[in-house]
């Protein structure tokens, strides 16, 4: 039982060699440097730890995808405009069914935006910014433990998806240190489910589409759909064996706050007032435990750092209008959220502005 | 073993058209891999996009098919994570020296213990006949109709900035030499690039006013000369290796080298 004060990023690295990853090849980009550097670090004192800083984030993507190939768990770690160049990739992952992790640390874009300025605008990239239909599992913590949890959930989930997986975090919490103690943290960890290379078969591992014995199939669409449907029904499969999210709060209360990630955090003051609907997984979307729980309620409103990209996801998901709150140019604080509860005319009167605006401790 | 066993015959006839330069490529290939003893169990091949690019699926051999510009960063992360494998990258030149350009600039900088055969057709084949990165100056391509506008890549010069890798240049006319340079680039320690001058007679010879793929390939016979024994550098139109100096490779350094 060991508790200690735990960087954001470090849990995630931390979690990322407790599921067993042997490779990490990335590049600094704030605010996920820290994650690059530990690792270098942590691969000198552990030689069959493998570590590479790559020449840009499009060598490290596809570098893990080459070493996943081979046999390593394996993965990166970046931010929003580094995520962009990944895209490519992260589809070939996809298609041609590749575990691996990408840690996203989000910050203010769009563009090079602002680099050391939390945000949570990469929501909408993480499941659609690769080019043609995948399913992505896109994981996001809220607490230092949460991180280290959560990078294991992502190597599982990798593992039994056969895909890649993002795991979100951001400039506030990859730098948030908390005491935490994560020997605690007991999770089963799921063993490599790809045969590595040069194992006895002569496997295409190929983006371009193909029959299976190699042929291209490239004006095949009965083929196309067949494996498309094969694959995309395997992973919705195991998206269910990861419906993590968290109900809380004040459950009585008329309107729901949807909040997730440092935002989660940042309005815990609000909890006497509100009930919470946290997603930890994002994508594939909770639709059957949000609209259980939304049906409950006569008001919804989503705080989040950016112009709506998950309120845009729950409208479409329960089919009715939500209230929104969004935290941008990086000021992710309670007294934003207060303004924001404000404008909308949603704030309860105890909760005018009065002092401090450090986010609540953990749970 | 025979030459037979590395290929996938029953795949035949391959998709590549006739008179294509790959597929003398691949002979050879499949030859000098039959000699060395390369088989499924202790080697990979990693392939590009383009007509290229398709050799992985004809060989009897696990083989990534990547991105395009991609084959580096794959190929150099297998073999960190297996240094025990034969790691062989089979690629364009478009593919490993216009968008693969930064990372064969950063690939040669580490050295890693890969073989990269070149099958440098000098035009982006598959796609129609576009100009590319190698393409002469002044060539008719349908995206330089009047003349491909720039100097072609200097691909010698950005292999021997690593003093240790081996580079050689080679036609698929010239079998014999080319055998031999795949040979020695596979056992090379470190990183060795094999520039193979091959002919693509429908989407960039017919369009140069050749008449047919064995014109295309009689005329390596004229168009290149074998270099001076010894020489340290290729002018253009020379055949030839430049070997830089060989470094003992022992599998790669624990994590970064870096120690602590």
């Amino acid at each position: 039982m060991t508790k200690r004060l735990v960087q954001g990023n470090e849990a995630v690295l931390l979690g990322a060699v407790k599921a067993g990853a042997s490779y990490f090849c990335g590049y600094p980009i704030s605010p996920s440097s820290e994650i690059l550097a530990q690792a270098s670090v942590y691969a000198s004192r552990h030689p069959e730890f493998r570590f590479l800083q790559a020449e840009d984030e499009i060598a490290s993507a596809n570098a893990i995808l080459g070493a996943s190939l081979a046999g390593a768990k394996s993965f990166t770690a970046t931010s929003g405009p580094g995520f962009s160049l990944m895209q490519e990739a992260i589809g070939y992952g996809h298609k041609v069914g590749i575990p691996c992790v990408i840690v996203n640390v989000m910050r203010v874009g769009p563009g090079t935006g602002m680099p050391t300025m939390p945000a949570q605008g990469d929501l909408n990239q993480a499941r659609y910014g690769s080019t043609g239909d995948y399913t992505s599992f896109v994981f996001y913590p809220s607490t230092v433990a949460e991180c280290y949890e959560y990078a294991i959930h992502s190597f599982n989930a990798a593992e039994e998806s056969r895909s890649p997986v993002i795991l979100l975090s951001d400039g506030f919490l990859g730098h948030l240190n908390e005491v935490a103690d994560l020997d605690a943290v007991d999770l089963p960890i799921v063993p490599r489910t790809l045969e590595p290379l040069a194992s006895g078969g002569t496997r295409l591992f190929s983006g371009v589409a193909t029959y299976p014995d190699g042929e291209p199939a490239t004006a095949d669409a009965d083929e196309f759909i067949r494996q498309f449907h094969e694959s995309r029904d395997h992973r919705v499969k195991v998206a269910e064996r990861y419906a993590f999210y968290e109900y809380g709060w004040n459950k009585d209360a008329e309107t729901l706050v949807i909040a997730y990630g440092i935002t989660r955090r940042i309005a815990q003051p609000l909890a006497a007032h509100f009930a919470l609907f946290r997603p930890i997984r994002i994508w594939p979307t909770l639709d059957k435990e949000l609209t259980e729980v939304a049906a409950r309620y006569r008001k919804i409103i989503v705080i989040e750092g950016s112009d709506g990209q998950y309120a845009n996801v729950v409208e479409r998901m329960l089919l009715r209008r939500v209230e929104r709150v969004p935290l941008l140019g990086g000021r992710m604080s309670l007294e934003a959220i207060r303004e924001g509860l404000a404008l909308i005319g949603m704030l309860p009167a105890e909760l005018a502005p009065s002092g401090s605006e450090s986010p609540a401790p953990a749970r | 073993m025979a030459v037979k066993d590395k290929l996938k015959t029953h795949l035949f006839p391959t998709i590549w058209c006739p008179g294509c330069g790959i597929g003398l490529i691949m002979q050879q290939l499949a030859t000098v891999m039959d000699e060395l003893g390369m088989d499924k169990n202790n080697t990979v091949l990693v392939t590009g996009i383009g007509c290229t690019g398709r050799m992985g699926a004809y060989m009897n051999f696990e083989s990534v098919y990547t991105l395009h510009g991609r084959t580096l960063p794959v190929a150099e992360a297998i073999k960190m994570v297996r240094p025990e494998l034969h790691v062989i990258v089979v690629s364009g030149d478009g593919d490993i020296a216009s968008i693969g350009g930064n990372h064969l600039l950063h690939s040669i900088r580490r050295n890693p213990n890969i073989t990269v055969v070149c099958n440098n057709n000098e035009i982006y084949g598959l796609t129609g006949g576009q100009t590319g990165p190698t393409t002469p100056r002044g060539t008719s391509t349908i995206s330089s109709p009047a003349g491909s506008a720039y100097t072609p890549i200097n691909l010698q010069g950005v292999v021997n900035t690593n003093p240790n890798a081996y580079y050689a240049k080679t036609t698929v006319y010239h079998q014999g030499p080319m055998r031999k340079a795949i040979r020695e680039a596979i056992g090379w320690p470190g990183f060795s690039f094999v520039d193979v001058a091959s002919q693509c007679i429908e989407n960039n010879g017919r369009r140069i006013g050749f008449a047919s793929a064995n014109d295309m390939l009689q005329h390596y016979r004229t168009e290149y000369k074998a270099a001076p024994a010894g020489s340290k550098h290729l002018e253009p139109h020379q055949l030839g290796i430049v070997k830089g100096e060989p470094v003992a490779v022992a599998g790669p350094p624990p994590g970064d080298g870096s120690g602590e």
